[in-house]
């Protein structure tokens, strides 16, 4: 029977007189048919080529040679937005990329954090003790030529508190929602707790919390019903953690309130309640700190805290230097969708040279001239009350003595000096400056 | 409204009790805390309840509580609340409301996750989304179904106690046939009685002024069966169903209802918004399917056939169409639950029928899954 007798027979059995011509119901259903028979293989084409896309290793990262001199890049430097780029992080494999590192402004060690070891000079980033809670190997996720996560190589130790900090926009929360499977990665490679992701994202994710934007839940239910909810998708003891959770967030008293009627930092106490419910090892906070008055910032930087102090990890994403300067024990930047610098942030605010001396004297335009002309310092400021001088990184403080001898024999009246260490916001800053926008 | 919010602090350190059993979060079938829990949600949603109650249960009770109440007013203006024209009537509103109350929830079921900001949370707990999205069935199922049986319930019972004597003729094509016959006997019948048959509309049957016996005798007899199927589903029409009818109907209401919550389910997770859903199938419900129904497009009959309320119409059980002759053209009856199309399409195989309508259930529900698979959450 070829294929015109059969439709023939098709079309007799649903109502035409055998013999008569298709009526074009019948034609269009077959068109019907062919159309979603072949879109579906191309769905499924697609599927199997994003796939490999995501779980074929990316080329081994190396630094330019701007970056391994550890001078400051230009903007037209930064362009192309390679992820080969910039001296972002240690590089996954290679003994290229230890060179390249080397000398770089922010040290890159991870050294002294829980489960850590120095990744700068190591042939390849060795996993610490514990492995790495969250390990990514040319991230890529791109919204159609927007590239939100641009080539992204970040390690977290286990057992830290861990801050992606980066300004509005930068793609932290994207990088958050590929890690955890909300949305599919264009490329790289990434693992969670040491369990590769997408591959075995069931697996991974049993033992992680997330919170991710603000949080929101169904607000007809109450609070204990929306875990209810999470505990039944979370399976195992999770029911059963529904009552600490409360309690270890403050909100028994609350539980049975609807959502709607919670402020939003109850919500955000949820989220967190929600995210013990698996009894994570890896917890995920994006923004933790939205919503909250002062007093409730404080106590959630004590309960991340305490949280790492029962060996989980806690990787915070927030834009507030301030509070992830409080909180975190390491810092990955992020900008424009890379990360270009991570490690502990003594270090990294350390090893940047930030350090700065106020100096208040007479004449401090000339004080400034005659420090720049010796070539001592990192950068002079004319300030209001004087002029801050910026010292080059690893300065010791002879040279704060020093300045002050050349500024006496020049005869500038010097009134007083003062070291003032930088904190993670100027640093930000100073980096994010050095590198200006690319926009 | 003040709230005042506990201290972080006062929570003290209650530790979370570790665990080291990892669930199987993975597997494809929804667990039963996963379905109850949905299931809770859905029911907790008030206005959506009141909603059903309204375009489901309320109808029922009001036209039923009102016949009896004339009824017991007024006997003789108004039939007892059990005729089986009532009952036929309530039922195919029930069918048509429920049907639209199904697809509201339908819809709500399939996009409130999302636009609550849930379906972030579920994903982030490894849960596979298939599992995710097969759980909305039976939760969202477990309030429809329970539902139309309770009106369908009431329906029965009505028409049990409080209903009337089977008539005992059959009116058909404008003749008043006695109930209770054959084939044999119907045809006999017909053959005895041209001076009626000469004001009929008998389809096949030549009919006028001065018809004989032996003029119609070869179309009778070539036309016997299609007269007889129309003959019984007429007495089914009339008559007060019998229990396996009542079985049949309530079934074939179950299956409409669950057809809308499906669509609704499939279509509102494939879109993500929940009013362009329930608006796209009360359309299709009260205006697409009425309009392809009562039209015949000669070169898309088999197109309009595809249209899932069409092939629920060819299903529809004898007792819920009108009787032969007085209102749509109907099929010829025979078919799956001894139906016959209330509507203008002729009649069409049971298996296509069943492949119609099978196509979407599964093909909505499949839509529907994928659409959760692959939505960036």
């Amino acid at each position: 029977m070829n294929t015109s007798e059969l439709l023939s027979g098709l079309a007799a059995d649903v109502g035409h007189a055998p013999g008569q011509r298709l009526g074009p119901g019948v034609l269009i259903l077959a068109v019907l048919v062919l159309v979603a028979l072949g879109w579906g293989g191309m769905r499924i084409t697609q599927r199997v080529r994003d796939r490999r896309t995501v779980s074929k290793p990316e080329p081994p990262w190396s630094a330019p040679e701007t970056a391994a001199t550890g001078a400051p890049q230009s903007p037209s430097s930064r362009t192309p937005a390679s992820p080969q780029s910039l001296p972002s992080v240690p590089p996954a494999k290679g003994p290229s990329t230890s060179q390249s590192l080397a000398g770089l402004p922010g040290s890159q060690s991870l050294a002294g954090l829980p489960g850590s070891q120095s990744l700068a000079g190591l042939p390849s980033s060795q996993p610490p003790k514990g492995g790495w809670a969250v390990e990514t190997h040319g991230l890529t996720k791109r919204f159609g030529v927007t590239v939100a996560v641009d080539g992204v190589e970040l390690l977290v130790p286990r057992g830290s508190a861990f801050g992606y900090l980066g300004p509005n926009g930068a793609g932290k929360t994207t990088l958050i929602r590929t890690l955890l499977g909300l949305t599919k990665a264009d490329g790289g490679t990434m693992s969670l707790l040491g369990v590769q992701v997408p591959a075995e994202r069931s697996r991974a994710l049993a033992r992680v919390g997330a919170i991710v934007d603000e949080p929101r839940f169904h607000p007809h239910l109450t609070g204990q019903d929306n875990l209810r909810l999470l505990a039944a998708a979370r399976g195992g003891d999770a029911e059963q953690r529904i009552a600490p959770s409360l309690a270890r967030v403050g909100l028994t008293d609350r539980a049975g309130d609807k959502v709607a009627a919670y402020s939003m930092g109850m919500r955000q106490r949820l989220g967190v309640a929600a995210c013990l419910l698996g009894d994570p090892e890896l917890l995920i906070l994006d923004e933790p700190m939205n919503g909250l008055d002062p007093a409730g910032m404080h106590e959630m930087r004590a309960m991340i805290t305490s949280l790492v102090g029962e060996g989980r990890t806690v990787m915070l994403s927030s834009h507030l230097l301030d509070e992830v300067e409080r909180t975190c024990d390491a810092v990955a930047i992020v900008d424009h969708g890379r990360v270009i610098r991570q490690g502990p942030i003594d270090e990294l605010v350390r090893g940047a040279g930030a350090a700065v001396v106020q100096i208040d004297c007479a004449e401090p335009a000339r004080a400034a001239q005659l420090i720049d002309q010796a070539g001592i310092a990192a950068g002079t400021a004319l300030a209001e009350n004087g002029l801050t001088v910026t010292l080059p990184a690893g300065a010791s403080r002879e040279l704060i003595a020093d300045i002050n001898r050349r500024l006496v024999r020049a005869d500038i009246d010097v009134y007083g000096l003062h070291e003032a260490r930088a904190s993670l916001e100027d640093w930000f800053l100073s980096v994010t400056s050095r590198l200006g926008d690319p926009s | 409204m003040t709230t005042t919010e506990p201290s972080l602090s006062e929570a003290g350190s209650a530790p979370v009790p570790g665990h080291r059993r990892t669930p199987r979060t993975g597997a494809w079938l929804p667990t039963w805390d996963l379905i109850t829990t949905k299931n809770l949600e859905i029911r907790k949603r008030r206005g959506l309840m009141i909603t059903m109650l309204v375009l489901i249960v309320l109808p029922t009770i009001l036209f039923y509580g009102l016949r009896l109440l004339f009824h017991a007013i007024d006997p003789h203006t108004y039939a007892p609340a059990g005729n089986p024209g009532l009952f036929s009537q309530v039922t195919n509103m029930t069918a048509e409301f429920g049907f639209i109350a199904a697809a509201a929830l339908g819809a709500a079921v399939g996009t409130t996750d999302l636009s609550d900001g849930m379906f972030r949370h579920l994903v982030i707990t490894g849960r596979s989304r298939l599992a995710l999205y097969l759980a909305r069935i039976p939760a969202g199922l477990a309030i429809t179904v329970p539902l139309v049986a309770l009106v369908f319930t009431m329906g029965c019972l009505v028409t049990s106690y409080e209903g009337i004597p089977n008539p005992t003729s059959v009116s058909m094509y404008n003749l008043t046939i006695p109930a209770n016959l054959d084939q044999i006997e119907l045809q006999t019948w017909l053959l005895d009685n041209p001076q009626q048959i000469q004001n009929s509309f008998l389809p096949g049957v030549n009919t006028g002024p001065g018809t004989t016996t032996a003029q119609i005798r070869p179309a009778i007899d070539r036309n016997i069966a299609t007269l007889y199927a129309d003959y019984t589903a007429s007495e089914l029409s009339g008559s007060n169903p019998a229990d396996n009818e009542m079985v049949k109907i309530g079934l074939w209401l179950e299956l409409e209802i669950g057809i809308g919550f499906l669509v609704g389910l499939g279509f509102g997770s494939l879109t993500g918004q929940r009013t362009t859903t329930t608006i796209v199938l009360i359309a299709l419900e009260i205006i697409v399917t009425p309009l392809l129904a009562r039209t015949q497009l000669p070169y898309f009959i088999d197109g309009q056939r595809l249209v899932v309320g069409i092939a629920m119409d060819q299903l529809r059980p004898a007792a819920l169409a009108p009787p032969v002759g007085t209102g749509g053209p109907g099929g010829p009856g025979g078919l799956l639950f001894g139906g016959r199309g209330a509507l203008g399409i002729p009649a069409m195989p049971t298996w296509a029928m069943i492949s119609v309508i099978v196509g979407w259930i599964v093909g909505w529900s499949g839509i529907g899954a994928w659409r959760m698979i692959t939505r960036d959450a």
